[in-house]
């Protein structure tokens, strides 16, 4: 028998049975399609036209697709995970920070209203950005990491964007308008035909797949595992117990298991020694570091520590230099007054068109992204890309050659606080 | 041989400890004041000192008749006006026991030193020879050197926790430097608690609160393990009406002192004013972000530039 009689009996089977059974039949044939896939063959379940593709869920991603939204261009989001807001649901580190800097709000927008949202339905309490903490991280905010997860997804919904879980690219092709990206989930296969691409999955994962070059050093900062012990789990109100996950590296789906598999035996080993119960445990290691993009703008940590304000900056961050090593961390607070920024050409790979990033991948050096890596200043990336990119759809023109007034404008008319010298 | 009585014994005994405990303290006394500190010589000197008073106590015993005979005399109230004379001289310390002070390489004035001058506060504290620290604060428009604004000087660990205060102010009373003096009354309570805490913080700082020795900060046996820790200044001028204020509060002002990354010239900034706010029915103080609401408060002092010379 050939093999194209062998596809087409396999295609028929499929098709009875999942014409005429239920979900286990379903089940059954899901399992026969993967079975007969040939390496290299592609076999597309749904083709999507969108203007802008979000890759990564994450802190900054959830942000930038629903900023897309908003701004009135069609906007797919698509997660390898099971839901919204990465590191601060997935990972746990559900305190986002910093909003504020020397006594004012530095930074606002979707992030914002998507955390102040969250804490006000959940009955928390938000900090007073007059007083000043005396610690830099006192103004981390609380939230409730499973509503925060939840209410992304309202957002995201309310603005129209579309969401795709459990599915990541597994090929991207250069087309006459924008991108051809082949997305791989269990059971499906998506086409996706989009004018502008924001790489949000923290490593800078579509990027690299576009062959452009990033930078990663040898050794990566320690990640956290966050779980709880002995005491019960009280979101929104107190954090998680968390240990290092030494060597963590979210470079591959290898290494994220190894560090998942680590901080997992960690947390028993701690378990079996303190005869504590295990209340709670998320699902994945909160990590710090891997691929970083080298843009058209490079941040150095002179930039990020004397607070330059760039001519291009779409957004502020705020954040002690906040390198974690093997014996800890010791964390080198900004000078008063002085608000690190964020220029477009941080977030766009160098050479390129049609594609950004925003999250911790943004092209700086590693004392500068150290600082740059933290939720809230990820938050206004996501949202900086998201203007970016839409008016880029909407113009029919590469993000950098958006006029910088236009995009300022937009942020402006979301809510987001503009880089500027007072 | 007649063997010498009970009372020949103790007396012949305390005599012999006086003079030898006395040997001790002379001479420890000395190194004390003109040699370098050492915890060895002080200790020595402090803890003979207690045996010694001891022994005079029981010479005094002793010698109760012929000292009741001395008090009879004349001369007891010259005695008398002598002793008061110098023990108020010695505590206030006018200026020529202040430059006899200063001849020491350790404790008082030469190790802790404070000044008024008419262009601001001086503060030279220098532990060892090999570490000299100096604050000066250059007044502001609003400094008055004839009514001079209270001053605290102290130094904070990274959890923000008060382990050792340098300067108090001359006035503590309710209006004056209550950060700095909640901070101090607060500190054994907070180290009780934060060396309670066992909890290892893996997302941003491992070690939160660090030592709660001043000596672990300035001077640490390895700078390359010793954590970086804060000097605060509290200054506050009474009764400077402004705005809405009949008082405007005090400032504080703050500067990082790092060992593993040392600098000799450093200013502080300003951090902010103090509010109390009660947590669960406990005196608590906040630092708060300064406003419009302050004018001549921000113009007590030009700057504050700390000098720290280690060698």
């Amino acid at each position: 028998m050939s093999d194209q009689n062998r596809t087409d009996r396999r295609q028929f089977l499929q098709r009875s049975l999942l014409g005429t059974t239920g979900l286990g039949m379903a089940i059954a044939s899901t399992s026969e399609v993967l079975a007969k896939s040939a390496p290299g063959e592609v076999e597309v379940g749904v083709t999507q036209e969108v203007d802008v593709l979000v890759v990564g869920g994450g802190t900054a991603g959830n942000i930038a697709a629903i900023q897309a939204g908003r701004a009135g261009v069609s906007t797919l989001l698509v997660e390898r995970g099971a839901q919204l807001g990465g590191t601060t649901t997935t990972g746990g580190v559900a305190y986002p920070g910093l909003f504020d800097a020397w006594g004012k709000q530095i930074i606002a927008g979707i992030g914002w209203e998507l955390v102040k949202e969250c804490v006000e339905l959940d009955g928390g309490s938000l900090p007073n950005f007059a007083k000043v903490p005396q610690r830099h991280w006192q103004n981390q905010i609380q939230v409730n990491l499973f509503l925060y997860a939840i209410l992304a997804e309202e957002k995201c919904e309310q603005a129209g964007v579309a969401i795709a879980f459990h599915e990541f690219p597994e090929s991207i092709a250069k087309t006459s308008t924008g991108w051809q990206v082949d997305c791989f989930g269990f059971g499906t296969r998506r086409r996706v035909l989009c004018k502008q691409i924001i790489d949000c999955t923290g490593g800078a994962e579509v990027v690299g797949m576009m062959g452009f070059p990033r930078l990663r050093e040898d050794e990566t900062q320690p990640g956290s595992m966050l779980f709880q012990l002995g005491e019960v789990n009280d979101p929104g109100r107190r954090q998680l117990h968390q240990l290092y996950v030494h060597g963590a590296d979210s470079s591959n789906s290898r290494t994220v298991t190894r560090a998942n598999l680590t901080g997992r035996k960690s947390i028993l080993a701690k378990l079996r020694k303190e005869k504590k119960r295990l209340m709670h445990l998320q699902p994945e290691t909160g990590f710090r570091e891997s691929y970083r993009i080298v843009g058209e703008t490079m941040i150095t940590v002179n930039d990020y520590t004397s607070g330059r304000l760039f001519k291009d900056a779409v957004s502020n961050a705020f954040y002690p230099v906040d390198l974690h090593t093997k014996s800890g961390v010791k964390p080198k607070p900004l000078k008063p007054g002085t608000v690190p920024t964020i220029p477009l050409g941080a977030l766009i790979p160098k050479g390129s068109r049609n594609i950004l990033v925003a999250g911790r991948c943004v092209s700086s050096d590693r004392l500068a992204n150290s600082g740059l890596r933290v939720q809230a200043s990820c938050m206004g990336m996501g949202q900086a890309a998201g203007v970016a990119a839409s008016l880029a759809a909407q113009n029919g023109t590469s993000p950098l050659e958006v006029p910088l007034t236009e995009i300022h404008k937009r942020l402006a008319e979301h809510g987001a606080i503009i880089p500027s010298k007072t | 041989m007649a063997v010498p009585g009970s009372k020949s014994l103790r007396r012949s005994l305390t005599s012999l400890f006086i003079s030898l405990t006395f040997l001790v303290l002379a001479v420890s006394g000395g190194l004390a004041f003109f040699r370098p500190f050492s915890l060895q010589i002080v200790g020595l000197h402090a803890l003979m000192g207690f045996v010694f008073i001891g022994i005079v106590l029981m010479h005094v015993w002793n010698n109760r008749p012929q000292l009741k005979g001395y008090f009879r005399k004349r001369v007891a109230w010259l005695a008398l006006a002598v002793s008061v004379s110098l023990t108020f001289m010695f505590f206030l310390q006018p200026k020529p026991i202040k430059a006899v002070l200063g001849l020491s390489e350790n404790l008082g004035p030469a190790m802790d030193r404070f000044e008024m001058r008419e262009d601001g506060m001086v503060y030279h504290y220098s532990p060892s020879p090999d570490y000299k620290m100096e604050l000066k604060v250059k007044s502001g428009p609003s400094y008055d050197p004839d009514n001079p604004p209270q001053i605290a000087i102290w130094l904070e660990n990274q959890g923000a926790f008060h382990i050792k205060t340098l300067r108090s102010p001359d006035k503590i009373d309710k209006k004056n430097l209550r950060y700095w003096a909640f901070k101090r009354r607060g500190w054994e309570e907070a180290r009780k608690e934060a060396e309670s805490e066992e909890k290892t913080d893996a997302i941003s700082t491992p070690t939160p609160n660090g030592s709660f020795d001043p000596a672990d900060y300035i001077l640490p046996a390895d700078s390359e393990t010793s954590t970086p820790y804060q000097l605060l200044i509290e200054i506050n001028q009474q009764d400077d009406a402004f705005g809405p204020h009949l008082d405007q509060p005090s400032l504080v002002y703050a500067v990082e002192i790092d060992n593993l990354r040392p600098v000799t010239f450093q200013l502080l900034e300003l951090v902010g004013y103090p509010k109390r706010e009660d947590e669960d029915g406990k005196e608590a103080w906040s630092l708060y972000f300064v406003d419009d609401g302050f004018e001549s408060a921000v113009e007590l002092i030009d700057s504050a530039l700390l000098t720290i010379e280690r060698k």
